[in-house]
């Protein structure tokens, strides 16, 4: 077991010859037993890079390495549940763990798979195609977490859930996490529906990773500042900043000590990702600049 | 970490994902129908075989002995039953390649990628070459026997009237050269490789189908076009306008410089014509499925050599 999860370096992929590029540049490295939020708007390029990562997939130019080796080598330690959660709807609950158990004879721990099923009260013999968006995302994430993955990567895996459930999902995961030193790697449009469990954060916008790194490092990187309008942000960097009469307020990541008339204060994670979403011109901060 | 699943995996070999299993449990409703629709077009063929061709040899002994006695009746019944039974039989074996095409672009291949189920099945311990494997392999064995038992009992059923049915097809009518041998089971599995990499390219149920039927259909006009050059054809030239002996399969014919000349294949082609064109079918079968392979590949990166 390495101790990196994935290490992305100059990864992109392009859909068709001529198609646009979902992914360009991305530049990251994911330690491992990390609880990764995968951050960004629609669009971004958060499915691509999860499918990239669990091998189904094939990147355009870049390398990609997953648990020590390539994606699809990879593959049989990843588990892996897609936005829609597809499952077959022909097939009973019941049914479609005993698939898992038959399609990962080594890695399968029926009793993990069961207990997810259990607790969301799913009366096993009833039909896939019969059950509630909620319902699908429980036996998806039964599926995927019977195969006792090293690295789980969901693509948006609450958002058909109900509080209650996503609650008490993401505690699962948690424990997950926790016991078997798991990774995991779930996107999600929505920020404060990941800030209290995920210690670690990949931002994308546009196709780029715009912030890369532990949420405690990434916070503490940048500062909240307002001062008088003709002050100078020089020399540091400026990720959003707005005048509003004679009063400036800018989020900075400082290169050095701030002057002490600035009145400063700590972002919260919901505004570090939505100054940086909303000036896409701001210098990204990745692994490379953070490693300082 | 996984103490329990360690210990049965070091006991035994480590065991392999079962993915034919859950093939045939997830097609069960295709197997049945497919299994159906063999038993049926069996069952009719006996009966053509049997009784069908019985009466209807006897309405044309009865014709045949009438002469030009007006007042003569003969079982015409029987007759045009076992023209449009047989004529039933043979576009049903002759239909299998599309029927098979259809289900291979739209439900094999074309749904699971349209409804990311194939993403579900590549996340397991297993490979996307694997699943495409299997999914080629166990419909295979399945089409390979089914559409073998029609066309030997399709041969057995043409034999039984030849001879004594004197408007039974002849050897080399496009349906009866097909249906009657191991061309029908080369093109049914050209259906499926054709609708697998329908399905791979266009990744959606309905175009999928389309496009199956469509490249189906290309590997039939292409074959029949093909079929009559595949074996040498005897030839005769003669003053006068002259026919290529009876029984055999004319190519070709016209007149040069005041002779006449056709040139034919004779009854004695017809296993040669057979396996030859089956040879053709098969090599286009094995290109439609390296298309496939280097599609899903296309699709999903980098094998893993697993």
């Amino acid at each position: 077991m390495t101790d990196t999860a994935i290490a992305a370096s100059a990864l992109g992929k392009q859909f068709g010859r001529r198609g646009g590029w979902a992914l360009r540049d991305c530049t990251f490295r994911l330690p491992a037993g990390r609880v990764c939020a995968v951050v960004g708007p629609n669009g971004a390029g958060k499915s691509t890079l999860l499918a990239l990562a669990a091998g189904l997939l094939g990147a355009t130019e870049g390398e990609l390495t997953v648990l020590g080796t390539t994606p699809a080598e990879a593959r049989i330690r990843v588990g892996y549940v897609a936005q829609d959660k597809p499952l077959y709807p022909q097939l009973t609950v019941a049914e479609t763990l005993q698939m898992g158990a038959d399609l990962n004879p080594e890695r399968w721990d029926a009793a993990a798979a069961e207990g997810i099923v259990a607790a969301g009260d799913l009366n096993p013999k009833s039909k896939v195609r019969s059950l509630s968006g909620g319902q699908r995302t429980r036996v998806a994430l039964a599926l995927a977490l019977g195969k006792r993955p090293e690295l789980l990567l969901l693509d948006e895996p609450m958002a058909d859930l109900d509080p209650l459930a996503r609650h008490e999902l993401m505690g699962t995961l948690m424990v997950q996490a926790a016991q078997h030193g798991t990774t995991i790697a779930m996107s999600s449009h929505v920020v404060a529906e990941l800030e209290d469990s995920c210690d670690h954060l990949l931002l994308i916008g546009g196709g780029r990773v715009r912030l890369a790194g532990e949420i405690d490092d990434l916070l503490a990187a940048h500062t909240r500042v307002s001062t008088t309008a003709d002050a100078d942000l020089a020399p540091h960097t400026v990720v959003e900043s707005r005048t509003t009469g004679r009063q400036l307020s800018a989020l900075v990541r400082p290169s050095g000590p701030l002057p002490d008339d600035w009145r400063t204060g700590s972002p919260s994670l919901e505004e570090l990702v939505l100054a940086h979403l909303r000036n896409p011109e701001a210098p990204a901060l990745t692994p490379a600049e953070a490693a300082v | 970490m996984t103490t329990t699943a360690m210990t049965a995996g070091d006991l035994s070999a480590p065991a392999r994902p079962r993915l034919t299993r859950w093939l045939l449990r997830l097609h069960r409703p295709a197997l049945c129908v497919w299994t159906a629709l063999v038993l049926a077009a069996a069952a009719l063929l006996l009966l053509l075989h049997g009784p069908l061709t019985d009466a209807a040899a006897e309405g044309w002994r009865q014709y045949n002995h009438c002469a030009f006695n007006a007042s003569c009746t003969y079982d015409q019944k029987a007759i045009l039953r076992y023209k449009d039974w047989y004529n039933y039989a043979t576009l049903t074996v002759c239909a299998l390649p599309f029927l098979v095409a259809a289900w291979a672009g739209g439900a094999l291949i074309g749904r699971e990628l349209e409804s990311g189920t194939a993403r579900l099945a590549w996340a397991q311990s297993s490979t996307p070459v694997r699943w495409l494997t299997v999914r080629l392999a166990v419909p295979a064995v399945a089409v390979t026997v089914g559409a073998g038992l029609l066309a030997w009992l399709h041969q057995l059923a043409w034999s039984a009237g030849q001879g004594r049915i004197d408007t039974a097809p002849q050897w080399y009518v496009l349906f009866t050269f097909h249906a009657n041998g191991p061309t029908i089971v080369a093109l049914t599995l050209a259906g499926l490789a054709a609708g697998a990499l329908a399905g791979l390219l266009l990744r959606r149920t309905l175009p999928a189908l389309g496009l199956a039927l469509l490249l189906t259909g290309a590997v039939c006009v292409t074959t029949q076009a093909l079929l009559p050059h595949l074996w040498p054809t005897l030839g005769r030239t003669g003053p006068g306008y002259f026919y290529s002996p009876s029984r055999s399969w004319q190519v070709s014919g016209g007149e040069i410089a005041d002779q006449y000349h056709v040139t034919y294949h004779p009854y004695s082609h017809y296993w040669p014509l057979q396996l030859t064109t089956t040879a053709l079918v098969l090599a286009m079968t094995a290109l439609l499925t390296l298309a496939c392979f280097l599609v899903l590949r296309r699709l999903t990166g980098k094998a893993a050599p697993r």
